[in-house]
């Protein structure tokens, strides 16, 4: 049985492309179709969120009122619920005043799992294990 | 000349405004650009603050981000879309988007 370990890692701000928000979804993607994969072989992605990338993370975001689209905080939300393991840069939210409240959550969608700040030496510890490193 | 200047990113923006001469300069911060009114690196404000006295965001910008009124800087002026249009009627001649 092969585990096949990527890393998924939201360097830039949303909505400004689409691009950082394609690393939330692919990540969702391989935590949850296991179709292409032969019997017995596992993919284990991690969401990591540093740099201007843990703004995606902000709580009450209303990008579906204002711009009519799915906002980041709702694909979060997704990524919580379906188990994938969330982490977010704790030097940079410190670095930008944002504190853990602020912080996207799933309770009211009944998730368990929440996003986990960590230093950046745990999200390097992340990359190191991966197969894959894949920069948004 | 007076000049709007849009500033939609987070980065890469204050530099060029460096150069840019105006007798009123007024900085509108739309789409990522709303993250200077609101964000402080290092408890400092963006710098791009200090570059005129004339600085707007677009509120719809700063919910979408989930940032909100309460957390601008208090020399930005937070204005809707309507307020967008009055101001390049009336107030800039030119407009630029950085």
């Amino acid at each position: 049985m092969a585990d096949t370990k990527l890393a998924f890692i939201v360097q830039r701000p949303q909505y400004k492309s689409e691009n950082p928000k394609l690393g939330i979804t692919h990540a969702i993607a391989y935590q949850t179709v296991e179709i292409l994969l032969e019997d017995g072989e596992t993919v284990t992605p991690a969401l990591c969120f540093i740099g201007d990338g843990v703004l995606a993370c902000l709580k009450d975001q209303k990008a579906m009122g204002n711009y009519e689209i799915t906002s980041s905080e709702m694909h979060l939300k997704t990524a919580l619920l379906v188990d994938l393991d969330v982490l977010v840069c704790k030097e940079d939210l410190e670095r930008f005043g944002i504190t853990e409240d602020k912080i996207v959550d799933a309770e009211d969608m009944g998730a368990e799992k929440k996003i986990q700040v960590v230093p950046f030496e745990t999200i390097q510890k992340e990359m190191e294990s991966a197969k894959h490193v894949l920069f948004f | 000349m007076k000049l709007g200047v849009f500033v939609s990113d987070f980065r890469n923006t204050v530099d060029t405004l460096d150069r840019l001469k105006a007798e009123k300069l007024g900085i509108i911060l739309v789409q990522n650009g709303v993250y200077h009114a609101s964000i402080k690196e290092n408890g400092k404000s963006s710098p791009l603050l200090e570059k005129s006295a004339n600085l707007y965001a677009l509120s719809e910008d700063l919910e979408t981000r989930g940032l909100t009124g309460s957390s601008v800087d208090s020399r930005v002026k937070v204005i809707n879309y309507s307020d967008l249009v009055d101001l390049i009627f009336n107030d800039y001649e030119k407009l630029a988007w950085l």
